[in-house]
């Protein structure tokens, strides 16, 4: 039987409440039931303790969103319209209220972080953030959780050097935009090729700009990779930034699309890729980060691959080596 | 597609009497690497290149007195005399299409564009070519995706492609057909659609009866 490290899964009710209008929309809650229900009778469930996520106060969403888009963005859902920018972008009444949940989930799981309660957490929570810009809602995402946790575990806890590892089937346009010209916050993205994948960002050619020159990695796959492919680039690609990095803190875009069974994505990854991308979370967040890591919970549509890829990355992350 | 909408205005322009070393000069300090060469009327005479003016100037391999004594030559030489005479030009109401195939068949850098009076009015190069293509095919266009359809062999497939996607509301700006080759054994459909909810937009074509495939590189085998 192996050991684990404590887990904390940051997540509220509110965010079941973010109704994206049936008709088939991916983006919905049951996504969040089917994690749950896994999770329960997981081996996991001993070691998770749970925390509700505080509201994302509006100082920490404006280092990333323009006041001008929170209050669009607000007025959007309380005037009863169904979308914002995009029909991909389906709210209700209380998305706003959700969206202030899954941002502040990062916001909270860093506090337990630094509060030493524990060393792993994962925030699952929706709407997701990757691709929302700074008055941009895109790919539906509104609020961008990760950017946000970023600027807060830099100006709350005064950890300078940040590095995401995004590893959604989908390149992050929102977090490199909003990191492009930063060389404190390392934007590094694992996602099919923009040629063919939504949103068409994420070029390799694209590293950074200005001061930020050389902060942002992207590992662009062809359509059909497959885990050997991903493994691949962890070691010969992930595996030397990091070390060049130095991060004093870990954000993990944890993204569950690239599943073969998720048709989102044209990318053909097995279930247990997800279990050695949290083997090497884990082993990444020890080496720099004394085990430290952050996770948030963003693509992944397939319902059951989604609950038992998440199950597969969370073991990977919590076990100990013997 | 009209050359007009991508052409570099104004051109910069320089007359025949311009002696070689300024031109250079000139060349070098804007980096450009192509000069229209243009009379008082400002009507086009000649075209020169980086090229052209890299081959006027003597070898370095010349003696030093041999070598003075042709950059002496060439203070005085104007650019008509090296400047090509047959050169290809374009009109704004030329196509990016017809662009192409000059600049790939001339295997030529750059373009005059003149207007029906043999007036210079702006330069279309390759590179004004790219950015063209680059526009038109949506690429970096945030909010995109592409999808790859097999054809199905069944008459109207782009009519029933369309007509599905706009029955589902679901915005496409590109669908390109691509016949069959040598290289894939399906003729292929490729639709750029401006969603991210993939799902909905397999199903709806499933409907139509299409089947979406993953890219792939080698041919298919089935």
């Amino acid at each position: 039987m192996p050991s684990f490290a404590p887990l904390a899964i940051i997540t509220d009710p509110l965010c079941h409440r973010h109704d994206t209008g049936g008709n088939d929309h991916p983006e919905a809650p049951a996504r969040l039931v089917a994690i749950k229900e896994r999770l329960d009778q997981s081996q996991l469930a001993p070691i998770i303790t749970t925390a509700q996520p505080r509201p994302a106060e509006r100082q920490w969403l404006t280092t990333i969103h323009s006041d001008e888009y929170l209050y669009r963005f607000e007025e959007t859902t309380l005037s009863g319209k169904s979308y914002l920018d995009h029909q991909d972008n389906q709210l209700c009444f209380e998305s706003y209220e959700a969206a202030l949940r899954a941002a502040g989930a990062g916001l909270t799981a860093i506090d337990l972080l630094e509060g030493s309660q524990t060393s792993r957490a994962f925030c699952c929570a929706r709407p997701p953030g990757h691709h929302a810009e700074r008055s941009l809602a895109l790919g539906f995402c509104f609020l961008n959780n990760a950017a946000i946790a970023a600027r807060y575990w830099q100006q709350a806890h005064h950890r300078r050097k940040v590095m995401i590892i995004d590893w959604d089937a989908h390149h992050g346009n929102g977090i490199q935009a909003a990191f492009e010209e930063d060389p404190e916050v390392f934007y590094l993205s694992i996602h099919e090729h923009p040629t063919w994948s939504f949103p068409g960002t994420g070029w390799q050619e694209e590293t950074g700009l200005g001061p930020g020159k050389g902060a942002t990695c992207n590992l662009p796959l062809p359509p059909g990779s497959d885990d050997a492919a991903v493994k691949k680039i962890l070691l010969e690609k992930v595996e030397p930034t990091i070390d060049f990095f130095e991060p004093e803190t870990i954000i993990i875009c944890a993204g569950f699309d690239g599943h073969a069974q998720d048709d989102m994505s044209g990318l053909c990854y097995t279930t247990d890729l997800y279990r050695h991308l949290g083997d090497c979370a884990a082993r990444w967040a020890d080496r720099y980060c004394q085990g430290r890591v952050l996770s948030l919970l963003e693509g992944g549509y397939h319902l059951s691959s989604l609950a038992a890829s998440v199950e597969a990355y969370l073991t990977g992350l919590v076990t100990l080596e013997p | 597609m009209f050359i007009a909408r991508y052409m570099t205005t104004p051109a910069l322009t320089i007359p025949p009497e311009m002696t070689i070393p300024v031109a250079k000069e000139l060349l070098q300090s804007r980096h450009f690497r192509h000069l229209p060469v243009v009379d008082d009327a400002g009507k086009l005479v000649g075209v020169i290149t980086d090229r052209d003016l890299r081959s006027a100037y003597p070898s370095s391999v010349l003696s030093g007195d041999t070598i003075k004594t042709c950059l002496a030559e060439l203070d005085k030489t104007p650019v008509s005399t090296i400047m090509t005479r047959a050169f290809f030009t374009v009109t704004p109401a030329s196509t990016l299409d017809d662009a192409l195939i000059l600049l790939d068949r001339e295997r030529v850098g750059a373009l005059p564009v003149v207007d029906e009076n043999g007036k210079v009015v702006g330069i279309f190069s390759i590179r004004d070519l790219t950015k063209a293509y680059r526009t038109l095919f949506g690429l970096g266009e945030r909010g995109s995706a592409m999808i790859v359809v097999e054809d199905d062999g069944n008459p109207k497939p782009l009519t029933r492609i369309s007509r599905v996607l706009e029955e589902h509301k679901i915005r496409f700006t590109r669908l390109i057909r691509k016949d069959q080759d040598d290289f894939l054994d399906k003729s292929t459909i490729y639709l750029r659609v401006n969603t991210y909810n993939l799902s909905a937009v397999r199903n709806a074509l499933k409907e139509a009866g299409f089947n979406v495939t993953i890219p792939t590189i080698t041919p298919s085998t089935e």
